[in-house]
């Protein structure tokens, strides 16, 4: 349930800080002729930001991959001081940092920048009533929280600590804190996120119980206190028993943290070797228990203890059921084992909670039960919770989910004296047949409960299993026979939905597993199985998947009655198919003569190329189970006989097998070949997401990708991809996608057979650039190997450069290439940007430097010192570059161009030229 | 839609810790339940839905600001938005926002629902059950203002069992929590009155579920019908017994035909009450109406063909194979309850400012009240099974 603000080990390196953005060069932006989305970012918009968040949400990671992902989080700082946001849209943007804390401030120093920001605004607000208060006070928290900057050295952390302590006890902070009527929710909220600070780091609070108490005992607002001091008053105790101190008078100790005074951080410290954080829950096994037991407070400290724990159980009433929830699971793991502190201190709440029908309360009485045991339950008791939940398992009033999770309970239950192993689903030995009469599946219920409560009827069958022979009529084993057959007899209905032949073989699989050794529960499931076969022999692939997952138990008599079943059939029926699907599950050694009787009769029967497939399928089977006698005349008669001739091959060599290889050599020549993939069960086919995840197998990359060179030409810019592999590789399909979402979808690739050391021609990539800039594509293969496996990888991510996407524009018309240069040149202003820049020279010069990298995009040259070079940008964009007057250390490039956003890319990337190869 | 809530474990998973263990799990189910009360109760269109759905992460931001749970009651969270300005001086619980002002009244309403499955079997028990739900609203002025509701029984009344409270009770009497369908009844059963003291929120609520084993179901029935190729020979007999009060709001029985063609003909006789043919449906509505006649037995006996059966229209049941069918009832009765339960206006005690106005409303209706073709095999229960074995008269009235 909380989402704790786990601090991140080993996150991303510090960046810049958040606020420094790469772009737009000096040069550049002087001649910047601005336009409605400009550069610097004043404040936006309601509906821009709302398009920007419904961006963002859509795809926050895409979002913050994006060009415009790196200004957000600073943006929405700023915007919280703007004057032309409303409030409501504020709020919206608070919320974000809540949800997002980790992709907006992603490492501590951006998280500390961050919460400073926010508690900057917050004193800053006006002293009227204002909406903004709290979810601000929640994504400082938040950030701290997040961003792993909680902590002595963080500035932001002494300012939030001691204002978050000031008004959570009320006192007066002064106008910039709102109007008194605001200060009863901000106290709460205050709390809540000290709440949240202390379950980050134990013992953040450890110097405060006296002041909680305190407060606690005036007129705070009682859920958030309480649950506070539960929480620091837990964590605490935790901390001393491990360090093996006392409780050093921490419990009255309580005043106020001086204001502007240091926090104390030396409890949390502590905690930082002893305490991870951790969400309520009962140890599995007895050696974590916390060891509370070495913790000796004097007996003054212990009636401390008692009065601070019995002053939150008395005040417990007012808190929510969740809360007072809360509270019990915190409250009674805390004092497990600790002397003097009886648990009889929970004793007047136990009658209240056991006669709610609510879920948090019965199960938080679960867990008293578990951390006490018989010291705070009598045997009486005991039976008493056990009854109440047996009816809450099954009450009317109550919804299919909660019985669901009473029913659990019930099989997991805390028993004063457990017989069993631990851990093992039980009935409680309290639980007899009559008590949870109520409990027993029926077909009326839906598959999820029937199943459910099927176990349940299982393991009192096999608890019953001495009783049995007492002659009762109504047993629950009898029970379970009737409901398994009406199951079957659903099943068998022709045409009927295919979940209830699945519920049919999950309920008949669910029984072998738990029933395995009892001969009277399995006998009549395997006859009524096999009447189930004879009635739907479609159903033979669950089955196959039937007789795959279960043991010899139930698996050895169900091949032997569904092999009778087949066999005793004439050959010629409609269901042939499936016949042969069985057979070939179930044909052994035994009975061959009725076997290959049942074979030689379909064998006429089958006509097409399947029905030969799975006849052969048949033969194998019994190939491998050693049968020789008869099979080779069939065999024989098949190579013969068959009108397929790729049946009639495989006849023939299994004849040839059979005749010429012993049987240990056949079966090895016979057994499952590593190349073939498993076919999936039809059980697991039921659920295509996880089939999906059977079938595709992650690999790690089997080849490079790389960007070859240019090839500037065409209506769209194409990259071009070079590929080298490390092992062969069929049928690979390379899937793109585009980060930020900058050019439209990318196809996919496909090439058919990649082999080591073979060169394979560059693979051409068709790119559809939604604005002219560069960006990074995301790279998956799928591949089949030579094992015949289905995998896919990632590549590491392909780079797309600016100058990937230059196009030459078509040929000018003959003699006026400079005319056509200069009209072009015109067409850029008045919408368009001008500047120039300083493009340096490397040692070969403005000719060399041209030919290498503008070549294809000269219009107009007079080598070596001039060059006019026009260059289309997809989708509708211009870049004219004048080079002009070169000197010996660089060239004066004036450049225009009628897409403002291209300026500093281009600036970019001539600057770039020289040291470019 | 769908809300998926996904609890935090901060522990080892291998091996799998068990859900009991894991305090999310509860809290979770909390949550989610919370959503959909606050979803769809008392919704009534798709705007309203809209609404809600866009008040939602507002409310989740306000009902768990770190993720943790501090109210599932989402209503409640939309109220405290909007109660933030009011200052509470003296202590005030959490579940309940703000303070009513106005004129003091509490109603109590009793709603009981009657299942049933019937069988007129030799072998197999019928079985039949009341719930009831005691939904109270307090309008009552302070903080915490003490009510005690209690539930009366005649002297021939059901004794309640299973009883849940809402966890605004503030104690509860040992007789109250132990009474239980699970133990066999005797006449030493407590039978009331069950007292409920509680401080009440502010929004209607649930104070109580109970159930009840009553002596005889308010209508016995039977229901027989026999294959005949394309056509189907049906009888119905109906009974109320004479306990109950016979002014419905209404009555009447479905007879449904699963897993057949539509109804094309229809030949029958009804002793009372109309019948209302719905061919595509395959489906017999017999209008039973306010009241029994006098010999409170009613009976209906009929043929009906079918055509063919084409699969995408008409309707499919998993359990109605082959001559498994059933009849179901449905029917509603104002101002009383099968138990006899109610709770008296002088016995309500309300401990604040000014005398109460109090309205006490009661009402029994249906619910899963099925009659099976005797004629085939049915659907049962364990508890049918057990019942059956411990010499159970039925009516003697009952023909066979």
């Amino acid at each position: 349930m909380s989402s704790r603000h786990a601090p991140r080990a080993g996150g991303p390196a510090p960046r810049e800080p958040v606020v420094a953005r790469s772009g737009v060069a000096p040069e550049t932006s002087r001649f910047h002729l601005g336009g409605p989305g400009c550069w610097t970012m004043g404040p936006l918009s309601r509906e821009t930001w709302a398009q920007r968040l419904g961006a963002f949400r859509a795809s926050p990671s895409a979002f913050m991959a994006g060009p415009e992902g790196e200004d957000l989080g600073r943006d929405l700082l700023n915007e919280l001081r703007s004057e032309k946001l409303s409030e409501q849209t504020k709020v919206s943007l608070l919320a974000l940092s809540l949800e997002y804390p980790a992709q907006l401030w992603p490492d501590a120093a951006a998280a500390e920048a961050a919460a400073t920001s926010l508690l900057d605004t917050l004193v800053l607000l006006p002293p009227r009533p204002s909406a903004l208060r709290r979810p601000l006070l929640l994504a400082a928290t938040t950030a701290l929280a997040a961003g792993d900057a909680l902590g002595p050295t963080s500035g932001a952390s002494r300012r939030l600590l001691p204002l978050l302590l000031g008004l959570a006890s009320g006192r007066d902070l002064g106008r910039g804190f709102g109007p008194a009527s605001e200060q009863r929710p901000l106290q709460a909220t205050a709390c809540e996120c000290l709440r949240e600070l202390e379950s980050c780091k134990p013992g953040l609070l450890g110097g405060c119980l006296g002041l909680l108490r305190s407060l606690l005992g005036q007129e705070g607002p009682v859920q958030p206190l309480s649950l506070l001091l539960a929480l620091a008053l837990r964590n605490t105790l935790v901390i001393q028993a491990r360090a093996r101190a006392g409780l050093q008078g921490l419990l009255v100790a309580g005043d106020m943290p001086a204001a502007g005074g240091p926090w104390n951080w030396t409890l949390a410290e502590e905690a930082d070797a002893h305490l991870q954080p951790q969400a309520p829950s009962w140890p599995a096994a007895e050696e974590e228990e916390c060891g509370l037991a070495v913790l000796e407070p004097s007996p003054e400290e212990a009636r401390e203890l008692r009065a601070a724990v019995a002053q939150l159980l008395d005040t417990s009433y007012l808190l929510t059921p969740v809360a007072q929830a809360q509270l019990l699971w915190l409250l009674g793991w805390a004092l497990r084992g600790l002397r003097g502190q009886p648990p009889v201190l929970f004793k007047p709440q136990l009658v209240r909670l056991l006669g709610t029908a609510q879920l948090t309360l019965l199960h938080a009485v679960l867990a008293l039960k578990a951390a006490f045991g018989e010291a705070l339950f009598t045997a009486q008791d005991e039976a008493l919770l056990l009854r109440r939940l047996t009816l809450a398992a099954q009450h009317p009033a109550l919804p299919l989910p909660a019985h669901l999770f009473y029913l659990h309970c019930l099989l997991n239950f805390p028993e004063n004296c457990p017989l069993g192993p631990t851990g093992e689903e039980t009935a409680p030995l309290l639980l007899g047949p009559r008590l949870c009469r109520g409990l027993l599946p029926s077909l009326l219920h839906d598959p999820s409960a029937l199943l459910a409560h099927l176990h349940l009827l299982c393991l009192l069958c096999a608890e019953d299993e001495e009783k049995e022979e007492k002659g009762q009529d109504w047993c629950p084993r009898h029970y379970l026979g009737e409901l398994l057959a009406g199951l079957r007899q659903r099943a068998a209905l022709h045409g009927g939905p295919r979940a209830l032949a699945t519920l049919c073989f999950q309920a008949s699989y669910l029984v072998v597993h738990c029933l395995a050794t009892q001969p009277t529960v399995l006998t009549p499931l395997t006859h009524g199985l096999a009447r189930l076969y004879r009635a739907r022999p479609a159903l033979a692939p669950h089955f196959v998947d039937l007789l795959d997952r279960v043991g010899p138990e139930l698996g050895e008599p169900l091949r032997t009655a569904l092999r009778q079943e087949v066999v005793s059939r004439p050959g010629r029926d409609e269901a042939l198919r499936w016949h042969l699907q069985i057979l070939s599950k179930v044909a052994d050694g035994k009975a061959p003569s009725a076997t290959l009787g049942f074979l030689r009769a379909a064998a006429a029967h089958c006509t097409d190329w399947g029905l030969q497939q799975a006849l052969l399928q048949v033969c194998r089977a019994l190939l491998r189970a050693g049968v020789g006698e008869g099979l080779a005349d069939l065999l024989q008669a098949l190579a013969r006989q068959l009108e397929d001739p790729d049946g009639r091959d495989r006849a023939r060599l299994y004849y040839i097998l059979l005749a010429h290889l012993a049987g240990p050599k056949l079966g090895v020549a016979l057994g499952p070949s590593l190349a073939a993939p498993a076919l999936t069960s039809s059980l697991v086919a039921e659920n295509q997401g996880f089939a999906a995840v059977l079938m595709v197998q992650e690999a790690p990359a089997p080849m490079r990708l790389s960007v070859g060179p240019r090839r500037a030409a065409g209506p769209v810019p194409v990259l071009q991809l070079q590929v080298e592999v490390l092992e062969p590789l069929y049928s690979v399909e390379l899937r793109f996608r585009v980060e930020g979402q900058l050019y439209a979808p990318l196809g996919a690739v496909h090439v058919p057979c990649l082999l080591p050391g073979r060169p394979c021609r560059p693979l051409h990539l068709p790119l559809q650039p939604r604005r002219p800039a560069p960006a990074q594509l995301a790279v998956r293969a799928l591949f089949a190997t030579p094992a015949g496996l289905t995998c896919h990888a990632h590549l590491p991510p392909l780079p797309v450069n600016f100058a990937d996407l230059f196009l030459p524009f078509p040929r000018a018309p003959d003699g006026d290439k400079q005319g056509f240069f200069e009209e072009l040149w015109d067409s850029c202003l008045p919408e368009g940007a001008e500047s120039r820049l300083w493009c340096p020279l490397g040692p070969q010069g403005l000719e060399a430097l041209v030919a290498r990298h503008l070549d294809p995009f000269v219009v107009v040259a007079q080598p070596p010192t001039s060059y006019h070079v026009a260059i289309r940008l997809p989708p509708a964009s211009r870049l004219l570059l004048r080079l002009e007057a070169a000197q010996g250390d660089g060239v004066p490039v004036a450049l225009r161009t009628d897409d403002w956003a291209v300026l500093p890319l281009a600036g970019d990337y001539l600057r770039g030229l020289s040291a470019a190869v | 839609m769908i809300y998926a809530c996904v609890p935090l474990v901060e522990q080892t998973l291998s091996p799998r810790p068990p859900l009991i263990s894991i305090s999310g799990i509860s809290q979770s189910f909390e949550l989610l339940f919370g959503i959909q009360d606050f979803l769809h109760l008392g919704q009534k269109n798709d705007t309203e839905l809209n609404t809600k759905l866009n008040q939602l992460p507002d409310l989740l931001l306000q009902a768990c600001p770190f993720g943790t749970l501090l109210d599932a009651n989402l209503q409640n969270s939309l109220d405290s938005i909007n109660f933030a300005s009011v200052t509470h001086p003296q202590k005030q619980p959490a579940w309940k926002v703000g303070t009513y002002k106005g004129k003091p009244q509490v109603s109590i309403s009793i709603t009981e629902k009657v299942k049933s499955m019937q069988y007129d079997k030799q072998d197999i028990a019928d079985t039949w059950q009341v719930v009831g739900a005691v939904t109270c609203k307090c309008d009552l002025e302070g903080i915490m203002p003490n009510v005690t509701i209690s539930l009366s029984l005649p002297t021939n009344g059901s004794p309640l069992q299973d009883i849940l409270v809402h966890p605004c009770v503030t104690s509860l009497d040992s007789a109250i929590l132990t009474s239980s369908s699970i133990d066999a009844m005797d006449d030493s059963a407590f039978s009331g009155p069950y007292k409920f003291p509680f401080t009440p929120p502010l929004e209607s609520f649930n104070l109580c579920y109970y159930t009840s084993q009553v002596p005889v179901p308010p209508i016995l029935g039977f229901y027989q019908m026999k294959e005949e190729e394309i056509q189907v020979k049906i009888t119905v007999n109906l009974k109320l017994h004479e306990s109950v009060k016979n002014n419905f709001e209404f009555c009447e029985a479905r007879i449904p035909f699963y897993n057949r063609g539509p109804i094309t003909h229809v030949e029958y006789k009804v002793s009372f009450g109309q019948l209302e043919v719905f061919r595509e449906k395959s489906l017999l509505i017999w209008i039973i109406g306010q009241k029994f006649p006098k010999s409170m037995e009613i009976s209906l006996s009929g043929t009906v063909t079918f055509g063919a059966k084409s699969h995408e229209k008409q309707p499919f049941d998993e359990i109605c194979i082959g001559g498994t069918a059933y009849l179901k009832l449905h029917f509603k009765i104002l101002d009383y309850t099968l138990t006899g339960c109610y709770a008296d206006q002088h016995s309500v005690q309300v401990f604040a400012s000014g005398k109460p106005k109090i309205n006490t409303h009661r009402k029994l209706i249906s619910s899963d009240y099925y009659i099976w073709n005797s004629k085939a095999p049915a659907p049962i229960t364990y508890g049918s099974l057990l019942l059956s074995l411990s010499s159970w008269t039925l009516w003697p009235f009952k023909k066979r």
